[in-house]
């Protein structure tokens, strides 16, 4: 044997490549292939959260338009396709062409980042934030809720009581301030007085309703609204206190005005509520699910929009390059994570905008 | 050993090899932005859900399963044009097929404990989860959460 190997010369290997890609594209592609789980997760994590909840926020409550949401899905099929057609040019060795698209499809995709950005700030500016400490959802309209409006009033009026010389701006404020502490007062009192009759649960019902009002109570009358009364799904037990106790509520809202062109579109449709009218309010709100679906909301688009950033950031280095045929296969590879982020943004369109 | 680097072989997937017009694939420039063109129109088509042109009303069902057929039509048109899956070898299967099968199985594990989660429970449960129901003080069936489960109330 041992004679044989040296009077032999040895084999000559040939290396066969296990798939018939690049090592590049096939690490891309395993790598899209954890994606897929991941976003699943996510995805899959917002769907059984949200039909199992006894309470979800319609997209209206939260702020959320379905125009805008639409746009930005055109927006981002338009980035792919510019990737598409830079591949195209690159592969035919136009590397002016190829570059030309690419910084289109860098330009689309910081549109895409910006209509998102302009989104989140139509959510923060009314207290809708993921989390402690900045949210200040409240998921109904109980004692809690009660206090921690009690609690704000109370943090906003002292400084102003505390001073001796007050503008009339200030003596405005404490007027108001004072107006929902008597509301308070007495929503708090009836509720001690009675406790088993609506009625304490109606007014304070009303007074989350007048800070902040949402359209599925108030039904609008522009009826190009999904049903967004879908909440509280029992078969069995159709107790109507809380139907009654809701519309009680939303009959008695004073501050029932549809945003006006004034206001960001991004509001456009929804309705004013004290927190609007004195933006230095800034009192706890009340949505049933809220706090659920700001967790997912911002998890589920917050890791996209990460995902985006990565996306531009390899554009962004992809623009210092020739981009002539050797370079085809680094833009097939970006290309590809980019229709990836691109398909997930397909299907959390309808989910969080129109379902 | 080979020296994958300088493989023939290997060498002959490289993008600025000649030779790769061979493996190279895909659609012409008009495919592809006739692609994009019917991805917007279907992006219009599940946004018609949400106007008053909707000729099914408010029923929610027909309402979502018409756009997650459209999102899966969408999903599908990029996969297979614009990532070029239709043009590439048996290979894909390898990669895409075990990944959507631990994706299902990941969401459909979440339904018994999280998805099913309010299913059965007492309307008291739903609504007042920090109080302790009337049908569960008197020892009937129901899962209202005794009040010091709770104690911090609602918030998160």
């Amino acid at each position: 044997m041992s004679d044989h190997s040296h009077s032999a010369h040895p084999p000559k290997l040939e290396y066969q490549p296990a798939l018939p890609i690049p090592n590049g594209k096939l690490c891309l592609w395993l790598f899209l292939s954890t994606e897929i789980m991941f976003f699943a997760g996510l995805i899959g994590a917002y769907i059984v959260l949200r039909f199992g909840a006894p309470a979800w926020p319609s997209t209206h409550d939260v702020h959320l338009v379905e125009l805008m949401g639409a746009i930005n899905t055109a927006v981002l099929i338009g980035s792919s396709i510019t990737v598409v057609l830079a591949l195209e040019a690159a592969k035919q060795n136009n590397a002016s062409l190829a570059k030309s698209w690419i910084v289109l499809t860098l330009v689309l995709g910081s549109v895409f980042l910006g209509v998102k950005a302009f989104e989140y700030r139509a959510k923060f500016s009314h207290g809708i934030y993921p989390g402690l400490p900045h949210s200040g959802i409240y998921e109904s309209a109980n004692v809690n809720y009660a206090a921690a409006v009690r609690l704000r009033v109370a943090e906003l009026k002292n400084p102003l009581a505390a001073q001796e010389k007050r503008t009339e701006e200030e003596d405005a404020k404490i007027q108001v301030l004072d107006s929902i502490a008597a509301e308070l007062d007495v929503a708090e009192k009836t509720l001690r007085d009675n406790p088993e009759s609506p009625e304490g649960r109606v007014l304070l019902l009303r007074l989350a309703d007048r800070i902040y009002p949402r359209a599925s109570v108030h039904a609008l009358q522009d009826g190009n609204m999904h049903d967004e009364r879908e909440h509280l799904k029992i078969e069995d037990d159709q107790d109507p206190l809380e139907e009654e106790i809701e519309k009680a509520a939303s009959a008695g809202t004073p501050l029932l005005t549809l945003a006006s062109a004034e206001t960001s579109h991004a509001d456009a449709g929804h309705l004013i509520g004290l927190n609007d009218q004195y933006p230095w309010l800034k009192l706890p709100i009340m949505i049933p699910g809220g706090n659920t679906w700001a967790s997912t909301y911002f998890l589920v688009t917050g890791f996209h929009a990460i995902h985006v950033i990565v996306g531009l950031i390899a554009f962004g280095l992809l623009c210092t390059q020739t981009l002539n045929a050797a370079y085809s296969g680094v833009i097939e590879n970006v290309g590809l994570y980019w229709h990836f982020v691109d398909l997930v943004w397909i299907f959390l369109f309808p989910l969080l905008y129109l379902f | 050993m080979a020296n994958l680097s300088h493989d023939p072989a290997h060498q002959s997937f490289d993008a600025a090899d000649p030779h790769s017009a061979e493996h190279g694939h895909g659609g012409s420039t008009r495919t592809y932005v006739m692609v994009a063109l019917a991805l917007v129109f279907l992006t219009a088509c599940s946004y018609w859900t949400y106007t008053p042109f909707w000729p099914f009303g408010d029923n929610l069902a027909i309402k979502r399963t018409w756009m997650m057929a459209v999102s899966c039509t969408k999903a599908m048109l990029v996969i297979l044009f614009f990532m070029h899956l239709k043009w590439e070898a048996n290979w894909k299967w390898v990669l895409t097929v075990p990944a959507s099968m631990m994706s299902l199985l990941l969401v459909l594990a979440l339904v018994p404990d999280v998805g099913r989660r309010m299913r059965g429970a007492s309307r008291e449960r739903m609504t007042h989860a920090a109080e302790l129901s009337a049908p569960a003080a008197a020892g009937k069936s129901g899962t209202a959460l005794h009040p010091a489960e709770h104690p911090a109330g609602e918030k998160h």
